[in-house]
């Protein structure tokens, strides 16, 4: 799939989603963390359990996205390489789903970097001068739903924030490695997206 | 020590003063100690005042609440009933209006931070770093 298509899509996918409004949306997720935040102690805990609460978001995700294109005449074709699956993730997937496009850089075969510009998330976001907070993920639910979509089909993923705009970075970058194809338990055919 | 030279800002929630910050007319020297007691004494003690103007109008800025010696007080009340206090030595209403409205939308965006709890001090560097931009802006 091209990129142009893939981008196509993505915009195209994204108009027929229902929308919410971006500042709750924002706001919710912030009182979310502020909840993680004050029932656990360490930011890892916090980091856990937000990149837990995106691999159950994430299972669900691939099945909408392909159900979603199929209605709307699209045809997603199976990847051929872990790039093209790369790259509609972050041009078809994430703008259906979030409104923003995210870029791909490959780093080798089996691993990439995803660019995030603009984080819907951490809308008015400001993290707290001390320096615990220097390990606080705010953002790492992004990590656990490419991880849990990736895994329904087939492949295991692991993904880490590698540098966070409300840490100071200019850019969100989440780096996403390749540890493994699962082999579907029933049937030769799998799909790898 | 002409006190038209400081300018004192505090923003006063229900219990404490959240966030202060003085402003100085660029070229001037700092004020010496007893004139910066004096001055928060004097703004502190027209909160009394705000209260009671409050109940005059429905308008949000309520103008200059105190008048001591050449010192002014002006109080701009949020929908959420924190104070933004302004001492100052004559300005004109539209600069300080001007300033309290934008510290306003500042103020409205940093409690959006999920991170910061409403009514407790302002710890923020950049809200610090904004709020005397915009001073610099409209009251230099």
């Amino acid at each position: 799939m091209s990129k142009s298509t893939a981008a196509a899509n993505g915009h195209s996918l994204w108009q027929k989603m229902p929308k919410a409004n971006a500042e709750l949306f924002a706001l919710t997720y912030g009182t979310l963390v502020t909840e993680l935040v004050r029932d656990y102690e360490s930011t890892e805990d916090i980091n856990e359990q937000l990149e837990k609460m995106g691999y159950s978001i994430g299972v669900r995700c691939v099945d909408e996205f392909l159900a979603k294109a199929d209605q709307a005449g699209m045809v997603i074709p199976p990847c051929r390489a872990f790039a093209e699956t790369a790259e509609v993730m972050a041009k078809t997937g994430f703008r259906m789903f979030l409104g923003v496009s995210a870029e791909v850089q490959m780093i080798s075969d089996s691993s990439f970097s995803l660019l995030i510009y603009e984080n819907p998330l951490s809308l008015f976001v400001e993290l707290p001068s001390d320096p615990k907070w220097k390990d606080l993920k705010y953002s790492n639910l992004y990590c656990g739903i490419l991880r849990g979509s990736l895994e329904q089909v087939n492949l295991r993923v692991e993904c880490t924030f590698v540098k966070d705009v409300l840490q100071g970075d200019d850019v969100n970058e989440i780096r996403v490695d390749l540890k493994e194809v699962l082999v579907d338990g029933a049937g030769e055919e799998y799909q790898e997206e | 020590m002409s006190s038209s030279q400081v300018l004192l800002f505090v923003i006063v929630g229900k219990n404490e003063p959240l966030y202060e910050a003085e402003f100085h007319k660029s070229g001037s020297a700092g004020s010496s100690d007893s004139v910066t007691r004096q001055n928060y004494f004097v703004l502190h003690s027209a909160l009394d005042l705000v209260e009671k103007a409050a109940w005059t109008t429905n308008q949000m800025y309520l103008k200059v609440v105190d008048k001591v010696n050449q010192q002014q007080v002006s109080t701009f009340l949020t929908a959420g009933n924190i104070k933004f206090m302004l001492l100052h030595g004559g300005r004109s209403e539209d600069s300080i209006k001007n300033f309290f409205n934008d510290v306003y939308e500042l103020y409205v965006k940093l409690s959006m931070n999920p991170f910061y709890r409403y009514d407790t001090p302002i710890t923020s560097k950049s809200f610090d770093s904004r709020v005397r931009a915009v001073a610099r802006r409209y009251l230099a």
